[in-house]
């Protein structure tokens, strides 16, 4: 389409304006001049006949006088009264030729004709205009246009011969042929041709016009409308023509060229055709030239735009003039500044901590990403100790401070690694490309060492300390998430073994598919039943009997065969999943133990809670109802906790706890020892038992410390009115020493491994025949 | 008849004329009823030779006019042309019975003309082209000019029988003559002519003007 481009609807649009405008301005010149033309035409038709009629007349009226003057002389009177004919003949011919008539008459007062110059008079004749003769008469000469015998056309003239009355008529005849017709033509500018009509025949007698025109002339006139004024073609010329009656049947024809009137007009049209052609081809090269301009300063800003557009802010606007264009090329440059340095702003603040000021999580795992498949490194993750507790201690603005001064500390640390980045909360990361084991070793190091400094805040001396855990790539793992996973359990097992830092192949975790999956399949198994109970029993150290057992979820995979707690429960309370596990264990541990009861067996029975059990609202009114649904007396149950799990929300699980101590359960501290809850709180717990950790018990015998701690705790537990339970008691010399330093109870492979629900009683049966 | 015998025939009547003269009253209108001018009535006596009476006539010029306009002479009469103009004037006649030519200057006396041939002479003047008189030379000694009002009187007419005849220079077409009766007595004769004249040609008169002529 030819206006696509600007450029061409700027030329197209101008040119096309201007050759309307022009073309109105040719046609109304057209028009007018057409116009005037005619009104010239007609103008110079009248003018030119008015001339001509004047002209004949005065003509006329010379020709009279001459005749008068002519016919005045007494010579001639006398010579024309004698009537002698010869001497009559002389003297019209002396006298013709003095006056320039080329024919002369004598006519007598009735009609005929005496003598003329012409011919010889025989026999007299009437002189053959009887109109001029009648008009002498009635007015004194008359004169008028006639063609006579000869076949030529004359001017005659008849004049009364006066001696002293009207004796005779002279009639003198003056020749009017082509050169009078061409001395009135060029006077009058219109051509002049003196015709006779005679019937149908029209011939031409005097005329300006050249002999072939003459004849054209004659033809054309046959026809001829007559009229005012009409238009004539004799060959290619036009005229505009007027006819006059001269005398009888003789009339004079006027013509105006058309194209000479015309001709002025046809020369200034053709100059202004010519002006404006030129104008329009300066015009077009103008515009052409004007819309070039225009068009490539933007078709330059569009080229930079689409550069802006693909992310190049660097380049900045070609030089413009300073038009309307210069100022749109401005702003773009600096909405492209602005732009640059927003989209800066922009990702420093994806990439940037506001906090600290350090990389934040999402750049530290794109660079990794970027990292991970070129060449070896190693990636580190660091998580403060004892935040928390600071944070609630002093407020989140120590704690906040403290971060970043975590994060210069951390920032000056050489040599510096590629990078440095706080994940969220108190943990950091760092990447190091091309450490191996021993730099990345080494960096720690100079990590903890750091963080074992302490740190003045406000004043306040703060003591922190960090657990840093490393995986390597590509050797422990070549993917983003599962070398932070590594890194993360490592720092994990850094932190619960308060050893600083910790190699991510040293602990060994699932694949992280694997795990994902294993939460689906959990739930299935719960729907599925896929889950049973093992029971461990209890051994009272004093009375030798059995008089409890602890109730250990196992879980019955399909593929996978029988899969141990340790590799599920751990992820159930990671997930949250645990909350849908315990109240099924519990119910099922409430209805077994019930039927133990009515079948006989006076048990106690344990189930494990986890710190998220401890936490949930339904969790006393769960124990309840099902209590009272399997009409369980309360004391026949026993809810066992850690001390870490009372650790996240000490008050809401205490508050639990105390209703549930409140409704008669049994409540019992496990894995004591190992956890972190301080004597004092666990003083403060509505407990009944403690449960040594296993591994203070295990080989207790042989373990001078274990066996001090384990002696302290016992006398400690008894002390605050609690029983003991030992867990782990593998040997009987394990079991010999518990009984000897007043354990109460003892649980282990000792004693019995779990075993499903309905070997229970047999068992127990079994052993106490033996015990 | 025998001249001998009409001159005494003539002789007698004349003797008995004499002793009865009569008056002929003409008047000339034109059929319209205007008064003729300048028409001149003549009798002439049908049988014999009139007598001759000799006189001479005077056509003089002055103001540029000839005066008067019509004269009535007999056969044989001398006609004087005395110029009373200070300029000259240039009469001509190219009338068959008297062609004659006379130029004549102011206060120069010239030779009358004899008019010896009867008919109709029309004078003009060369110089003067609007100069015009007319002489009708007739046989007959009896004639009058009517006057303005049409009116002639024919003074000592004798009784007899007479061919009349009315001439005006402009008469239109030819007037008949016509047989008249004049019978002796005291009461005169009355004529009541009917003539047709064309008008008067007034031709261009400069004004007298002694540097421009």
């Amino acid at each position: 389409m030819i206006l696509r481009t600007l450029q061409r609807r700027i030329v197209v649009v101008f040119v096309g304006l201007l050759l309307l405008v022009m073309g109105l301005i040719v046609g109304l010149v057209s028009g007018s001049n057409q116009r005037m033309v005619a009104s010239e035409t007609a103008r110079e038709l009248a003018v030119g006949t008015r001339i001509f009629q004047r002209l004949v007349e005065q003509n006329q009226r010379q020709l009279e006088t001459a005749a008068t003057v002519l016919s005045g002389d007494f010579a001639f009177r006398e010579a024309i009264a004698t009537q002698d004919r010869p001497t009559v003949h002389s003297v019209i011919r002396n006298h013709g030729l003095r006056i320039g008539a080329q024919v002369m008459m004598v006519i007598s007062t009735d009609g005929q004709v005496i003598a003329d110059t012409q011919q010889q008079l025989t026999v007299p004749r009437s002189f053959q205009f009887e109109d001029l003769l009648t008009n002498a008469q009635a007015s004194g000469k008359s004169s008028g246009f006639r063609q006579m015998k000869d076949g030529y056309l004359y001017q005659l003239v008849l004049v009364p011969i006066l001696a002293p009355k009207l004796i005779a008529w002279v009639g003198m005849g003056f020749q009017v042929d082509d050169q009078w017709a061409n001395g009135l033509s060029e006077v009058i500018g219109l051509t002049v041709s003196v015709v006779r009509r005679q019937g149908a025949e029209v011939s031409v007698l005097a005329s300006s016009l050249d002999a072939a025109k003459q004849t054209v002339l004659a033809g054309a006139l046959q026809d001829a409308p007559g009229g005012d004024s009409w238009e004539l073609a004799i060959g290619a010329d036009h005229f505009q023509t007027v006819q006059l009656p001269l005398g009888q049947d003789v009339s004079v024809v006027l013509q105006r060229s058309l194209e000479q009137a015309q001709a002025p007009y046809q020369r200034l049209q053709n100059v202004l055709l010519v002006v404006i052609l030129g104008g329009v081809l300066l015009f077009a090269g103008g515009s052409v030239m004007l819309a070039r301009r225009i068009v490539r300063p933007l078709d330059e800003l569009s080229v930079s735009a689409r550069r802006i557009e693909s992310g190049d802010y660097s380049q900045p606007m070609p030089a413009m003039p300073r038009d309307e264009i210069g100022q749109l090329a401005l702003s773009f440059d600096h909405m492209r500044e602005r732009v640059a340095s927003r989209e800066e702003k922009i990702l420093r603040l994806a990439y940037e901590d506001t906090l600290t000021g350090l990389a934040n999580r999402t750049r530290f795992l794109e660079a990794l990403g970027q990292r991970l498949n070129h060449g070896s490194g190693a990636v580190a993750i660091l998580n403060i100790d004892r935040f928390a507790s600071i944070n609630n201690a002093l407020g989140n603005g120590v704690g906040d401070q403290l971060l970043i001064e975590i994060g210069t500390l951390l920032g000056q640390i050489t040599p510096a690694p590629t990078l440095l980045a706080r994940l969220w909360g108190d943990e950091f990361a760092f990447l190091l490309c091309g450490a191996g084991k021993e730099e990345a070793l080494a960096f720690t190091r100079s990590v903890l060492a750091i963080l074992n400094r302490p740190v003045t805040l406000d004043g306040q001396r703060l003591d922190i300390g960090g657990s840093l855990g490393v995986a390597l790539y590509p050797q422990d793992a070549n993917d983003v998430t599962e070398l932070l996973r590594g890194a993360d359990q490592a720092m994990a097992l850094a932190k619960r073994r308060h050893t600083g830092f910790a190699f991510a192949s040293g602990s060994g975790g699932q694949p992280v598919h694997e795990q994902l999956s294993l939460v689906g399949e959990m739930r299935e198994a719960l729907a599925r039943q896929e889950f049973v109970l093992h029971y461990q029993p209890k051994l009272d150290m004093v009375t030798g009997k059995i008089v409890g057992a602890e109730a250990l979820l196992r879980w019955q995979h399909p593929v996978r065969g029988l899969v141990s707690p340790i590799h599920f429960i751990p992820f159930a309370e990671q997930t949250g999943f645990i909350r849908e596990i315990t109240p099924w264990v519990l119910e099922r541990v409430i209805a077994q133990a019930a039927q133990w009861r009515r079948d006989g067996l006076e048990l106690v029975v344990s189930a494990n809670l986890s710190a998220l059990d401890m936490l949930s609202p339904n969790l006393v009114t769960q124990v309840r109802d099902w209590l009272e649904l399997h009409q369980l007396a309360p004391a026949s149950l026993c809810l066992e906790i850690t001390e870490s799990a009372l650790m996240d929300e000490p008050e809401l699980a205490l508050s639990h706890l105390t209703e549930l101590f409140q409704l008669g359960v049994k409540l019992s501290i496990d894995d004591y020892g190992v956890g972190q809850a301080s004597l004092g709180y666990v003083k403060t717990l509505p407990v009944h038992e403690l449960k040594i950790d296993q591994s203070f018990v295990t080989a207790v015998a042989g373990s001078p410390k274990n066996a001090a701690i384990v002696r302290s705790t016992i006398l400690l537990s008894h002390e605050l009115g609690l029983t003991v339970t030992a867990e782990g008691a593998e040997t009987p010399a394990d079991l010999s020493w518990l009984a000897q330093n007043g354990c109460d109870v003892a649980q282990g492979y000792g004693i019995a491994r779990p075993m499903p629900a309905e070997a229970l009683p047999g068992w127990i049966a079994m052993t106490e025949k033996c015990l | 008849m025998r001249p001998g015998l009409v001159a005494l025939r003539l002789a007698l009547v004349l003797l008995c004329a004499r002793a009865v003269a009569a008056t002929v009253d003409a008047t000339v209108l034109t059929s319209a009823g205007r008064p003729v001018e300048d028409a001149a009535v003549v009798v002439e006596p049908v049988a014999g030779v009139a007598p001759k009476g000799q006189r001479t006539v005077t056509i003089e010029q002055r103001d540029r006019e000839f005066i008067p306009y019509v004269s009535i002479v007999e056969t044989g009469t001398m006609v004087e042309f005395p110029n009373r103009d200070a300029f000259k004037h240039h009469i001509y006649s190219f009338s068959s019975p008297k062609i004659f030519e006379i130029k004549l200057y102011a206060g120069k006396p010239v030779l009358p003309v004899l008019f010896d041939k009867p008919g109709e002479v029309a004078l003009g003047c060369n110089i003067h082209d609007w100069m015009e008189a007319y002489v009708l030379v007739v046989n007959t000694p009896y004639f009058a000019r009517t006057d303005a009002t049409g009116h002639a009187v024919l003074r000592n007419v004798p009784a007899g029988s007479y061919r009349l005849r009315v001439w005006h220079p402009r008469q239109v077409g030819e007037w008949t003559l016509r047989d008249i009766e004049i019978r002796p007595g005291a009461a005169p004769t009355k004529l009541a002519l009917v003539a047709d004249i064309h008008a008067r040609v007034v031709k261009l008169k400069p004004p007298v003007d002694s540097d421009k002529y």
